[in-house]
């Protein structure tokens, strides 16, 4: 691994993220190049944790847009304070104001709403942006996105063009709900982030589930990955982990056992389907292979 | 030797696009602005760093990864140094052999990998014509006409300013208050857009089908006028998606085209495995709870029923709607009992004929969004 690569593994480790050489080299890339990073991956591998703690390694805010269908320029850009705007115009019209001169005084900075986007732009200093979940976003908001990204600038007919003082890091995240537009994917750097391996699992429960026992961690990490290994609907992803992980450990537990593990078996599987297909003899039997030492 | 990077990263990428992996000349850029920041990088991490910079989907790690081997492995080693092109010279990386940057392939590998800027797409142009049905068409087209309408009649949750009724619109309205001195005399409104139908063609082209395919291919270039996100692959013992070649020139020409595309036109079917690998590798990303998916099929199919019975339910849980066209039901006598296709009817919402104009017209209200 060259340094630099590893520098930004430590730097991820020291803001409590526990990194792999995939997600180190592609933060690398994205922060050295200033170009956006797409992470995509199942529900629960961690995607919108990665922005988080690139925020904290840069000691930088974060911006975030929650993507949804519908989602337009005025909830992701600007919107301008009508209810202040129509105070104000009442008010300069009871002045006996000229008309141009109320439009051109409510129609400034100070009338306007900033959404995330414009406001990733105007920072002082250069802050995470993270557009969270964009496959859930309509085409043609993709397509608008895509304006802001290539030029960091932004348009309002009433004010003129506001360009960004400095460049934000820009993470997007989408779980492939919808395939993200070509063009979109050629302006960004590209990580693809799978379920954990046992190590880094490990590693996981240790940093964030520090209560648990050592003991506990291993074990919950094997069965989290024979589970995986089963054909399920929905995979259990690495936020089920914690949470199972921190289930256990209310309830007392410093081992797993086939009762406790049946009793929670909710937090880790959220299908009826998986639910009933994951019982009896095989869970029993996962079980005594998460308590076993390996081979 | 900024250069010869930049040489590695066509040939490479060519390679990658005569493998079947999407490229562009902006991956291409960014990938050589990626490997020159980690130019002591061992194969690893050059892996990592292409796979990161030529935005490398997850279906295609495995293929990609053996492409960029071969490649490494025909690379002659530093017995064959290029002459930079007036660029400092580069000294290796720590690691030993700088892989992420340097050394040309030799004449043998650069023929075997094929130019930059390399496309299949020239060569599916070469093959022989077929016949196509055109005389049915126009009769569509009318009927289409009057059916687009109802196609999309869905509202989205996006909003469009109109005339009559709806929720106001803060932002007009104000512009129209400012005219009458601040004074909010009528509200503007805006409601939800109608939305585009979203449908997926699944076609069986084995030789039983031949004469349909024709037909339901004829129906979605028609269909892409009101519906222009319609996606269409084909499938008998592949799978392979259409959709990219559907584009410009007339039903003919994109009957040549697809039929060059599609291997083993007429020949055999294997149903389940197709539809596995559509449910694996496209259900995700091409289709949501919006979409009306239709297949065409006999449902003769050669494989494993159960295969077939878990893409279909995969399919199912994802889409809004399942039509299954099969031609065999023109036949007053047919009953569904092949294997295949009794496997997949429990998770088959219309099942439907689909041979003439008749049919097309039981097919079209399906499909509305």
């Amino acid at each position: 691994m060259s340094p630099e690569v590893r520098a930004v593994e430590d730097a991820l480790a020291k803001a409590g993220y526990v990194p792999d050489a995939a997600i180190a080299t592609a933060l690398f890339l994205a922060t050295s190049l200033r170009k956006p990073l797409l992470i995509e991956g199942e529900a629960g591998v961690g995607k919108t944790e990665i922005a988080k703690a690139l925020a904290r390694l840069l000691d930088t805010e974060l911006i975030r847009l929650q993507c949804y269908e519908g989602l337009d320029a005025s909830t992701a850009l600007y919107e301008w304070n009508y209810p202040r705007q129509l105070l104000h115009a009442r008010i300069f019209e009871g002045r006996g104001e000229d008309p141009a001169r109320t439009e051109a005084a409510i129609f400034s900075r100070e009338y306007l709403l900033e959404r995330p986007l414009l406001r990733a732009i105007t920072r002082s200093r250069e802050p995470v942006l993270l557009v969270d979940e964009v496959d859930r976003a309509d085409d043609g908001f993709e397509a608008f996105l895509l304006e802001v990204l290539s030029d960091f600038q932004v348009t309002i007919p009433e004010l003129g063009t506001i360009r960004a003082e400095h460049v934000p890091f820009v993470v997007l995240t989408s779980n492939r709900t919808r395939e993200i537009g070509d063009a979109l994917r050629r302006r960004c750097l590209y990580l693809y982030l799978e379920h954990p391996d046992l190590e880094r699992e490990v590693r996981i429960l240790r940093e964030r589930v520090p209560e648990a026992s050592g003991a506990l961690a291993v074990e919950v990490g094997r069965f989290m990955q024979a589970a995986r290994r089963r054909r399920l609907g929905k995979p259990p992803g690495v936020a089920e982990t914690l949470d199972w992980a921190q289930a256990l450990v209310r309830l007392g537990r410093a081992h797993l056992d086939a009762e406790v593990v049946a009793a929670t078996l909710g937090c880790i599987l959220k299908d009826p389907r998986d639910l009933r297909d994951l019982g009896g003899a095989e869970l029993d039997e996962m079980v005594t292979q998460a308590l076993e030492a390996p081979p | 030797m900024i250069a010869d990077l930049t040489l590695d990263v066509a040939l490479l990428a060519g390679a990658m696009r005569h493998g079947g992996i999407g490229v562009g000349l902006a991956d291409e850029v960014d990938a050589v602005r990626a490997a020159s920041l980690v130019p002591g990088g061992d194969r690893e991490e050059l892996r990592l760093v292409l796979r990161s910079a030529l935005k490398v989907r997850r279906q295609d790690w495995e293929r990609f990864d053996a492409i960029l081997e071969a490649y490494l492995a025909r690379r002659p080693a530093s017995s064959r140094p290029r002459r930079s092109r007036g660029g400092p010279g580069r000294t290796p990386g720590p690691e030993g052999e700088p892989v992420g940057a340097g050394v040309a392939p030799g004449g043998a590998g650069r023929a075997g990998l094929g130019d930059p800027g390399y496309s299949p797409v020239a060569l599916l142009r070469q093959e022989s014509p077929r016949p196509c049905p055109g005389e049915d068409l126009a009769a569509m087209e009318r009927l289409l006409a009057r059916f687009a309408r109802r196609l999309a009649a869905r509202r989205s949750r996006r909003l469009v300013p109109t005339r009559g009724g709806g929720r106001p619109d803060p932002r007009r309205s104000l512009r129209r208050a400012l005219g009458s001195g601040g004074e909010l005399v009528s509200l503007a409104r805006r409601v939800r857009a109608l939305e585009e139908p979203r449908l997926l063609f699944l076609c069986d082209t084995s030789g039983s089908m031949d004469a349909h395919v024709r037909f339901v291919l004829a129906l979605v270039l028609a269909l892409r006028r009101v519906a222009p996100s319609t996606e269409v692959f084909a499938f008998n013992t592949s799978l392979v998606r259409l959709t990219p070649l559907l584009l410009g020139g007339g039903l003919a020409a994109t009957l040549r085209r697809v039929a060059a595309a599609v291997p083993d036109w007429s020949g055999g079917t294997r149903i389940g495995d197709c539809l596995s690998e559509f449910a694996r590798e496209h259900l995700r990303g091409r289709a949501d709870r919006r979409t009306v998916l239709v297949i065409l099929s006999d449902g003769l199919d050669r494989g494993d029923p159960a295969l077939l019975a878990d893409a279909m339910r995969a399919i199912r849980e994802r889409v809004r709607r399942v039509v299954w066209l099969n031609p065999l039901l023109a036949d007053p006598r047919y009953t569904p009992t092949a294997r295949g296709m009794e496997a997949a009817l429990p998770f088959v919402d219309s099942f439907l004929p689909a041979h003439d104009l008749a049919s097309l017209e039981r097919l079209l209200p399906q499909l509305a969004a």
